[in-house]
Formats: structure tokens, C-alpha cells, sequence
């Protein structure tokens, strides 16, 4: 039988050693041979307690890793070791210890068991900005997380919401809680196949066996093929922004952006707009862009501006709106051009009051990182065009299932709300002032998430009902910002900078669209 | 050393990834291939669908690389983005007919008939020249077609010949026609004598569907059955809808008829 291998990783000094004394000691642990393998040596003395102590110098790892890899195998078949940790170096890539454990003279003898992150909350932000992706890797590693300098509850959380941007679903204990800590150790991990499954079979027979009996109140049929249309049309355009997304963090330098770049916005945002035209995509695709461009160091109101003018700006967009509107030249006219008015006075408003705190989620640590999508084993020691394009093939892939998975759950909302019909929207507004119309035709726009392409359409089907004013509100703000939207941006922003561009698009769009109908407007 | 000694622990993640991947690039391939995404999304959606499978092909391609690349943290929840969708689509539904349309959507003038539909088909011309629909030119060759000649409007040249009664309305005016539709009647924007056999028609995708076809005047109107397949027979004539001049039908006969597959895609430009 493989002896179990658990692993303590984290910082230097974050409390590594400190955490296997305590943990050690516990007097629910049981009674083992333990062999403890340290690659780090900090400040704090390594009682030794219950245990055999090796520690092992990291010069010697690096130097010669097939000698340390032999020296333990020699020490494992010398003694009954039932049970081994590692300390293993902040500093060190994870995957190097799983190429030690890899080794011919450990492999088959020993298997990787918990994994355990620890951190000192004071002490972790201000050093993951300074030392590479060996340190988010092993976040990324981790099984769950063992913090210190914690002592509230809200703590914990903010902390927790840290490593999460790393570690999606990591549960963080604090030190002082030891039962807990345990209770997590002594866990079993469930198969990864198991996990996948026990979701989808009980849903599929669900829906095999109640579908027949939920119509007619719930119009499952109809949600199903809704759900599905909107999906077919967005994932090829989703597909598009990654991959243009992954082309721009990969082979765009920051330097070159850096020099390029207009940084005055009012240079940039005519450049901003350009590229919308440029790019005949719309919201699915404009959103990964978005966040590329921003950790690329585009100035921040200009990729606001290209985001939210993109989906309204391009061609294809123009066309439909034009053939939906009858061939309404001047309604199309007026759809772009408020558009774009909103999109650069948005972006304005983001240059006038920069936000105050990181925009991204994971905070100070995760904007300093190079990269959180998952690809973080050898990212750094990729060179050469073919090892390039590898990586944009994962890191698009990476980006698909981070974005996609907002995705899917926006369309599934709009797709519920679309099925049981709009009609409430309508009737909401019959016979209010044009305020109330519009506010109620955008927020209709929000929630039900129509691709760019095709809310023309659905516009015109409401142009008996609503005057043309709210049927602008509708076509400017809609592709803007919808629920698929925010929860695209919430994968990587921090919900106050996402809440924050919502109420000002909506604020923007509303008074743009308002002013234009108040002076004038358009007829249909 | 056996080569199966050597093969490392087969990586659970990276393998899942790649199933999905390859599944969802076989199911978008196939349903683009066999006609089935049409009820769906929109012809025009066939080059974006065939390039979605074929990234999905390379993604798999390149996690075949990764399969034995060792990983402890195997996270499994974000596959559910391609299951989900590929599960949907295998697991049994069908296509939305005339009832499940919501007239609600715009209170009941979702009819994006009449009105709409001539002025964007003027549009059309405009934008885009003689615009090419072979069937009907090719069907009527008489520009006496008032005499008595009879069209038959096939099921899969709906559209067409809508859009061509619509262009050149003074040529069939008196014709014989016969259209097969489902029953729509909207009490806002239809009389109580007035009904159409209409259509589904997809702009962009299924979540945009609206009825199209002709107004037909017909005295028992009322005692036809809403979202019901019929096959209408009768006279072209010239009536008017919100101020346009529109092509209608003074019909002889309505009988029962099959329910037609599939939708229309009017704005396939």
C-alpha cells in the first residue's frame, strides 16, 4: 500500500512549521510512524514531536533532485513509515513536488494525500505581488487552507474570497480552530467522476420523469429550446472573444500597449470605438476582450467605452436593426449614436472618478498575479511560437469554461423569463409618461438578455405598446449591460466595480435616450 | 519496467475536459450537419457553428498533450458549461409550435406581419437590388395572372412568395391561391372576420419567433380553432393594414390540413 503524503505549503514564514507543531501534538491524530521532509527552513523550530525529522536544504532540491529523491526512497524502505509530510518551499513550484514524488525511486511507494495551504493574513498580500506564479500555483494546489491572524468572522471571509480567485470552492479554516482543521484532514476525497456525476444523473432522470408532468404551468419545452437557441448563437461568438482574448494577453506585450496606447481618452476613446466597428462581435465576445485589455494596462475608461460600444457599434447589428425597423434609416441612426454618446460618457465617468479600490476580485494579490486561469504549471517557462500557441489554446479553453459557466446561467434566467412571456413588462407600463416606459423597456432588456443581433426584432414586436423612446432605452442599454453580462464580469471584477458600471450605464443610457426623445426624437 | 508501470496516473480532469470537448464538437458538427440546428438558430449561423466544433476539436486535441500532466486539486464543476448544453440537446424535446409562441410578448401585436413586414421587404429591394427568388417568377410566367391563374404556395417557398405577393402586388391581385398555415388570430390587430394561416419565422434565433403570412377575410372566422393547420384556398385582393397596402386573401375554403415542419427565416439577407 502507498503511504499517504501530505503536504504543508505556503509563504516563508507564513507558519508552516508553527502549524505542523500544533497539528502533530493534536490528540485525536492517530498514532503513526511519521516521517516529516522539510524543504523550507524559517524562523520557527521544528519540535519534532511524534515523528522523524529530515530537513532537507532547498539549494539541495535544486541542485540535485534525483539524489533527494533516492535519499528519501532509502529513508521510506528503512523504516515503517506509515504516514509522511512535507514542508514543502513557498517559493518552489507545486509540480516540482509531484515530479519528486514522481521519481523512480518514490513512485509506487507513496501517493499525495491532503494538501494543505497555510497563510498569515498580514503578511499575504503585500508579498504575492512580488514573486512570480509558483506562490498562486500553490493556492491554486491547495485541498483547503489553514489561516492565522484572523479573528472575526467577516475576516475569514474576506480572506477566503482571496484565495478563492485562485482556488474556486476552497474552504479556509482558521488556525485556532483545530477540530475543524481535522475534521477537514480526516475527509475522504470523493472521485472526481463521482463528483461530475452526482449532479447530472439525478437531473437527467428528473427531467425524464417529471417533464411530462410540469406542463403545462411550466413551459419546460419551451424553456429547453429557448435555453438552447440563445446558447448555439452565443457559443461560437464566445469561442471568438476568447481565442482574440487569449491572442491579446499572450502575444500583446504590456510594454507595447504601454507605448502605443493613447493614454489621453480623448484619443483613446475614438480608438476604442474603431475597434468596436472592427470587431463584428458582440456582448458574449466583448466581455473576455474587455478583461484582457485591462490587465494588459489599457486605460481603464477606454476599455469601458469599447466594451459597452462594441455590441451596438458593429455591422451586423446595424443591419438587423435597419431591416427590423422597416428599413428605418433614421431609427438605426438613432440606436448607434446614442450609443456610442453613452458608451464614451460612461467611460468619462470612470476617468473623471477612478474607482478607488481594485476593480478585480480576488483584490491587490490576484491583479498582480500573471494569470489565474488554471494554466499556471509552466506558464513562465513557455518560449517559441508553438509553445505559445499551446498556451492560447488553453489559456482560450481556461477562459471558456471561466466565462461560459456565467454564461449558461444567464441565458437559463433570461430563457425561464422569456418562456413564461413578457407580457407583464407590457401591461406594467400601459398608459405611464415615456420615464416609466423606457425604465420599464430597459429593464426588460436587462433581464432578458438578447444577443445584440436579434433584440431589433423583438423591439419591433413591442413598437405597438411602447413609444419609440423606450424602444431606444431597450436597443441602446440591452446589449450594454444584461444579466448574462454582470455575471460574465463578476468571474473576474469585484462586484462593487460591476455594480458601479450597471447603475451607470443604466443612469447614462436612460438620459441620453431621454433628452433625445425629450428634444425631438425619432418616429417610427 | 512494463510500459504500463511506467504510464502515470491518468489525469481525471483533463481527461473530462477532453470528453466534453469532443462530444460537443461531434454534436455541434452533426446538428449543423444534418439540418436539425435549424430549429434552432438561423441558417446564417451554419459557418459560426461549423468553426465552434472545430475549435472544440483542437481544444481536445491539445488536452490529449495533458492527459498524464499530474494535478492534485481536480475540479470537475465547470465541465457542466459543455455538459449541460450537450445534455439538453440530446435529451428528448420538441420543436416550438404556433401555441408556444407568447402573443404576449408585445401584448398581442407580436404579428410581425403586415406593416412590418412590407416596408422591410421595400427595404430589402432597395438596399439590395432585385433581390433573387426563383420559385415564384419561375411558377407564374403570365403577367395576365389575373385572369384565374392559381398559385400554390409550397410549404418550403412560404416566404418567398410572401415576399413576392408583397413587391408585386398588382400583378396577382384576382389570382387563385391556395396556403396552408396554422390559424393565428389576434384580437387587436385582426378584425372578428379576419384571420391568417401563418407561419413561424426566425430572425436571429428560437427565442425570437413571430407569425408571418397573409390576412384572410372570411366570414366564419370565429369558428376557426386558434394554432390549428389549414389549407386555405381563395382570391388574392388589395387591402389595407395601418395605412399600407397589403396583399389579403377573400377565401373560398379552409380545410383541415397536416401540420407543416420547421420554420421560416425571413431575414436571411
Amino acid at each position: 500500500m502507498p503511504i499517504p503524503v501530505h503536504v504543508v505549503t505556503g509563504f516563508l514564514d507564513a507558519g508552516k512549521t508553527t502549524f505542523l507543531n500544533e497539528f502533530l501534538q493534536c490528540p485525536e491524530l492517530r498514532d503513526a510512524e511519521r516521517a516529516v521532509f522539510r524543504f523550507e527552513s524559517g524562523e520557527a523550530t521544528f519540535s519534532g514531536a511524534r515523528c522523524a525529522d529530515f530537513p532537507i536544504p532547498k539549494r539541495e532540491l535544486d541542485a540535485q533532485p534525483d539524489g533527494v529523491a533516492e535519499r528519501m526512497g532509502a529513508i521510506l524502505r528503512e523504516r515503517a513509515v506509515d504516514e509522511i509530510w512535507i514542508e514543502w518551499n513557498g517559493m518552489t513550484p507545486f509540480a516540482a513536488l509531484q515530479s519528486l514524488l514522481a521519481h523512480p525511486a518514490l513512485r509506487g511507494l507513496c501517493k499525495l494525500g491532503k494538501v494543505i495551504y497555510v497563510a498569515d493574513a498580514a503578511k499575504l498580500e503585500a508579498l504575492a505581488g512580488r514573486t512570480g506564479s509558483a506562490p498562486a500555483e500553490q493556492m491554486a494546489s491547495c485541498d483547503f487552507a489553514v489561516v492565522r491572524g484572523v479573528y472575526t468572522a467577516r475576516g475569514l471571509k474576506k480572506f477566503q474570497r482571496l484565495l478563492r480567485a485562485f482556488n474556486p470552492g476552497l474552504r479556509v479554516h482558521r488556525a485556532i480552530c483545530q477540530d475543524d482543521i481535522l475534521k477537514e484532514f480526516s475527509g475522504k476525497k470523493l472521485s472526481p467522476w463521482l463528483r461530475f456525476l452526482i449532479p447530472i444523473v439525478p437531473a437527467v432522470a428528473l427531467y425524464l420523469l417529471a417533464a411530462p408532468l410540469l406542463e403545462p404551468p411550466v413551459p419546460l419545452n419551451k424553456i429547453v429550446n429557448i435555453f438552447l437557441g440563445i446558447i448555439l448563437q452565443a457559443i461560437p461568438f464566445l469561442i471568438i472573444g476568447v481565442l482574440l482574448s487569449s491572442v491579446i494577453r499572450i502575444f500583446v506585450s504590456g510594454a507595447f500597449i504601454e507605448n502605443r496606447f493613447p493614454r489621453h481618452p480623448a484619443l483613446g476613446m475614438p480608438a476604442a470605438i474603431l475597434a468596436g466597428f472592427c470587431l463584428p462581435v458582440c456582448d458574449c465576445a466583448s466581455i473576455p476582450i474587455f478583461r484582457s485589455l485591462v490587465e494588459k494596462g489599457v486605460p481603464l475608461p477606454t476599455a469601458i467605452t469599447f466594451m459597452t460600444v462594441t455590441p451596438v457599434i458593429n455591422p451586423v447589428v446595424m443591419l438587423s436593426t435597419y431591416y427590423a425597423f422597416g428599413g428605418n434609416m433614421r431609427f438605426m441612426l438613432a440606436r448607434v449614436l446614442l450609443g456610442v454618446a453613452s458608451a464614451v460618457l460612461i467611460g468619462f465617468t470612470f476617468a473623471l472618478r477612478p474607482p478607488k479600490t481594485p476593480i478585480t476580485s480576488g483584490g491587490a494579490l490576484a491583479a498582480t498575479m500573471p494569470c489565474d486561469c488554471g494554466c499556471l504549471e509552466d506558464a513562465e517557462s513557455v518560449t517559441g511560437i508553438g509553445g505559445k500557441l499551446g498556451l492560447l489554446l488553453r489559456h482560450a479553453q481556461a477562459e471558456f469554461f471561466d466565462v461560459g459557466k456565467y454564461l449558461v446561467i444567464g441565458v437559463f434566467v433570461s430563457a425561464v423569463f422569456q418562456a413564461f412571456g413578457a407580457g407583464a413588462f407590457a401591461s406594467a407600463q400601459s398608459g405611464a409618461g415615456l420615464a416609466a416606459s423606457m425604465a420599464v423597456m430597459m429593464l426588460m432588456g436587462f433581464v432578458l438578455s438578447l444577443c445584440s443581433s436579434s433584440d431589433a426584432v423583438v423591439a419591433r414586436s413591442f413598437a405597438s405598446g411602447f413609444p419609440p423612446g423606450a424602444l431606444l432605452g431597450f436597443l441602446v442599454f440591452g446589449p450594454m449591460m444584461d444579466i448574462k453580462n454582470v455575471l460574465m464580469l463578476s468571474s473576474r471584477f469585484s462586484k462593487r466595480f460591476v455594480a458601479r458600471l450597471t447603475v451607470c450605464a443604466f443612469a447614462i443610457c436612460f438620459a441620453t435616450v431621454f433628452l433625445f426623445s425629450f428634444f425631438g426624437g425619432v418616429s417610427l | 519496467m512494463t510500459a504500463f508501470a511506467r504510464a502515470r496516473a491518468l489525469n481525471p480532469q483533463v481527461c473530462l475536459e477532453l470528453l466534453c470537448h469532443a462530444s460537443f464538437s461531434v454534436l455541434l458538427f452533426s446538428l449543423t450537419h444534418s439540418g436539425k440546428y435549424l430549429t434552432y438558430v438561423t441558417p446564417r449561423m451554419a459557418p459560426y457553428l461549423y468553426f465552434a466544433a472545430a475549435v472544440m476539436l483542437l481544444w481536445a486535441g491539445a488536452d490529449a498533450f495533458r492527459l498524464f500532466r499530474p494535478r492534485n486539486r481536480v475540479r470537475v464543476a465547470h465541465c457542466l458549461v459543455p455538459a449541460i448544453p450537450i445534455l439538453l440537446l440530446l435529451l428528448p424535446h420538441s420543436p416550438l409550435s404556433a401555441s408556444d409562441v407568447g402573443y404576449g410578448y408585445a401584448g398581442g401585436s407580436a404579428f410581425a406581419g403586415p406593416g412590418a413586414q412590407s416596408a422591410a421587404q421595400a427595404a430589402a429591394r432597395e438596399a439590395e437590388g432585385d433581390l433573387e427568388f426563383g420559385e415564384p417568377q419561375d411558377e407564374i410566367t403570365a403577367t395576365d395572372a389575373s385572369s384565374g391563374a392559381f398559385i400554390e404556395v409550397e410549404d418550403d417557398a412560404f416566404y418567398s412568395w410572401l415576399n413576392e405577393l408583397y413587391m408585386n402586388l398588382d400583378t396577382y391581385v384576382g389570382c387563385q391561391i391556395s396556403v396552408t398555415g396554422f390559424v393565428f388570430k389576434d384580437p387587436e390587430t385582426l378584425a372578428a372576420d379576419e384571420f391568417v394561416p401563418a407561419r413561424l419565422g426566425m430572425t436571429c434565433c428560437v427565442a425570437d419567433l413571430v407569425p408571418y403570412g397573409l390576412v384572410c377575410k372570411y366570414a366564419a372566422a370565429g369558428e376557426l380553432a386558434p394554432d390549428t393547420w389549414v389549407k386555405v384556398r381563395g382570391v388574392v385582393r388589395k387591402g389595407e393594414y395601418a395605412g399600407f397596402e397589403e396583399p389579403q386573401i377573400e377565401v373560398t375554403s379552409v380545410e383541415p390540413a397536416e401540420p407543416v415542419e420547421g420554420y421560416i427565416y425571413p431575414f436571411e439577407y
